[in-house]
């Protein structure tokens, strides 16, 4: 009787399953083995890293609100308003009206009458009570200005102060310097967050480099023999990348959550008070720094790894 | 065929020290060579060329037709799966069985091998050096001669076409060092070169194999297999 060669069902997919099963084995698995066995010595980088994310987060959600505000002024700063004396006559506000319609520094005039004001001012964060009690309506009616050009709203305000339509205590709206103080503040908050961010990411890399030094000296006979053996490069140096992502992945996990809970908290206290406490601020914003927290620091650790295995792994 | 293992004029210096200046020789495949010398002759820096833990400061290796001198690093894991190592100390993880020593230097080096390839590789090594009897055994509860069994058995489990050994019977008594030579001569018979850097002059004399002799870095004398009378380091020291 014959022999048969008997072939095994989709060799190339065993093949696979193999290999899947052993680099998770020693990639990943012994990776995590080893994260939680050095967990003493990953401490320190585990807090650095956590309150470096930490801070980031609540300096992004911080930068956040600031950059809202000041595309809010940035907005509001092309629109002058221009209010009128509650005892105005018709025929100076048709006049004023006509004067500013053809001016060329002018793209559009709305008149927005007292009722209108206080009907605005209802729907502003923290006015609604004001506006309820307020009687009579201490609101002007106005001309709302869209000016062509930021530069053009002081000159504009100006022309107008003088007009006998105009209410003399309150002219207009346009207050100077206002938006570039906010500019300028928006600036230095960058600036300052930046550089000490930057001094933070130095501490946390730093901190995380050396830890991956400890976690090779721990296992240094285990490495020699993977090296001597021939071991591929990936295969040494993996698990201690996995290992930083594992520490900058728990430290983004904090960080993010403490994130999440401080912006939805914020978000809360203004609903709450209807007062404009952090403009821009939404739920939405605040997960999405949580998850940028979150992955920023599954990046920094395995990153920092990284340096420290190309410093500190021989081959 | 060419040789298997070839140096051609290596000179390695560490900052102004010459460890190895001007070497030349060449391994035949299946060939059993000893390298010998006083401390501090070159031998463990000779043995770090083939290996390619280091490279030469001038002149060429050659391994398996593999230029070792200018290999990249990305490539040395490449180079390193020919060539066997066996230390002194043995250097087994205590935290595996033997057969697991073995098993974990086939799989990561190779992926594709499955855990039951592994450990049926793994034993036919363990058999084939005596000890496939304690495969389960973990290093503290193997003598000293067992472990450096376990350390061969790991090292020609992927069998490798060359093996280096850097004193491998440095920690053992006479009688077991005897046995471990005569294994790694057995290996040479079945067409792995072996080098085997040692001080054990006795065992050197009783083999009566080719003897490389290393003094202050430079080869001084190639001693062919079964001529082997004095040993010149030995006399000079």
């Amino acid at each position: 009787m014959g022999g048969q060669v008997l072939r095994p069902a989709f060799p190339g997919r065993r093949t696979l399953l193999v290999v899947i099963k052993n680099t998770v084995r020693y990639l990943l698995r012994d990776a995590a083995r080893n994260w939680v066995r050095n967990l003493g010595s990953t401490a320190p980088a585990l807090g650095s890293m956590t309150i470096l994310l930490l801070l980031s987060g609540i300096a992004g959600l911080g930068w956040y609100t600031l950059r809202s505000a000041t595309a809010r002024a940035s907005a509001d700063a092309a629109v002058l308003h221009v209010y009128l004396r509650d005892d105005a006559k018709q025929a100076d506000v048709d006049t004023l009206r006509q004067n500013l319609a053809g001016n060329p520094r002018v793209v559009r005039v709305t008149y927005v009458s007292k009722a209108d004001a206080l009907k605005k001012a209802a729907r502003r964060p923290g006015l609604p009570d004001l506006t309820a009690v307020a009687d009579p309506n201490p609101f002007p009616a106005s001309f709302d200005l869209m000016v062509r050009s930021v530069q053009d709203v002081g000159g504009l305000a100006g022309s107008v102060q003088h007009d006998p339509a105009v209410d003399p205590l309150l002219p207009t709206s346009y207050e100077p310097g206002a938006y570039q103080r906010l500019q300028q503040l928006l600036t230095w908050v960058g600036v300052a967050g930046l550089v000490l961010m930057l001094l933070l990411a130095f501490v946390a890399v730093t901190v995380t480099a050396n830890s991956v030094r400890a976690a090779i000296h721990s296992r240094r006979d285990e490495l020699m023999i993977m090296q001597l053996v021939g071991a591929r490069r990936w295969m040494v140096r993996g698990p201690f990348l996995v290992e930083g992502a594992l520490t900058g992945g728990a430290a983004g996990i904090i960080a993010g959550l403490v994130t999440l809970i401080v912006g939805v908290s914020v978000v809360g206290i203004g609903a709450a008070n209807f007062a404009q406490v952090a403009p821009g601020l939404t739920t939405g914003v605040a997960i999405l720094a949580g998850a940028v927290v979150l992955l920023v620091g599954v990046g920094l650790g395995s990153g920092s790894s990284l340096l420290g295995v190309r410093r500190h792994l021989e081959t | 065929m060419s040789p298997l293992l070839e140096f051609y004029g290596v000179a390695r210096s560490f900052g102004e020290r010459v460890a190895l200046d001007d070497v030349n020789f060449a391994l035949e495949r299946g060939e059993f060579a000893f390298l010998v010398g006083p401390t501090g002759a070159g031998k463990t820096t000779l043995l770090k060329l083939v290996n390619r833990e280091i490279r030469p400061t001038a002149g060429e290796v050659w391994i398996d037709g593999v230029a070792a001198h200018t290999l990249k690093s990305t490539r040395v894991a490449e180079l390193r799966r020919r060539v066997g190592v066996v230390f002194q100390d043995f250097k087994l993880l205590p935290r595996l069985t033997a057969v697991e020593n073995v098993s974990f230097g086939l799989q990561v080096t190779d992926l594709r091998i499955s855990d039951q390839e592994a450990r049926d590789r793994a034993q036919d090594a363990l058999d084939a050096v005596g000890l496939g009897d304690r495969a389960d055994a973990f290093p503290d509860e193997l003598s000293g001669g067992q472990q450096q069994r376990v350390a061969i058995a790991r090292a020609l489990a992927p069998q490798p076409p060359m093996l280096i050994a850097d004193e491998p019977t440095g920690n053992l008594d006479l009688e077991t060092a005897w046995q471990v030579m005569t294994l790694l001569q057995d290996v040479s018979r079945f067409g792995t070169a072996v080098l085997v850097a040692t001080h054990n002059v006795e065992i050197v004399k009783r083999l009566q194999r080719r003897v490389l002799t290393l003094v202050e870095g430079r080869l001084v004398r190639d001693q062919p297999a079964g001529r082997v009378g004095r040993l010149a380091w030995a006399v000079k020291s």
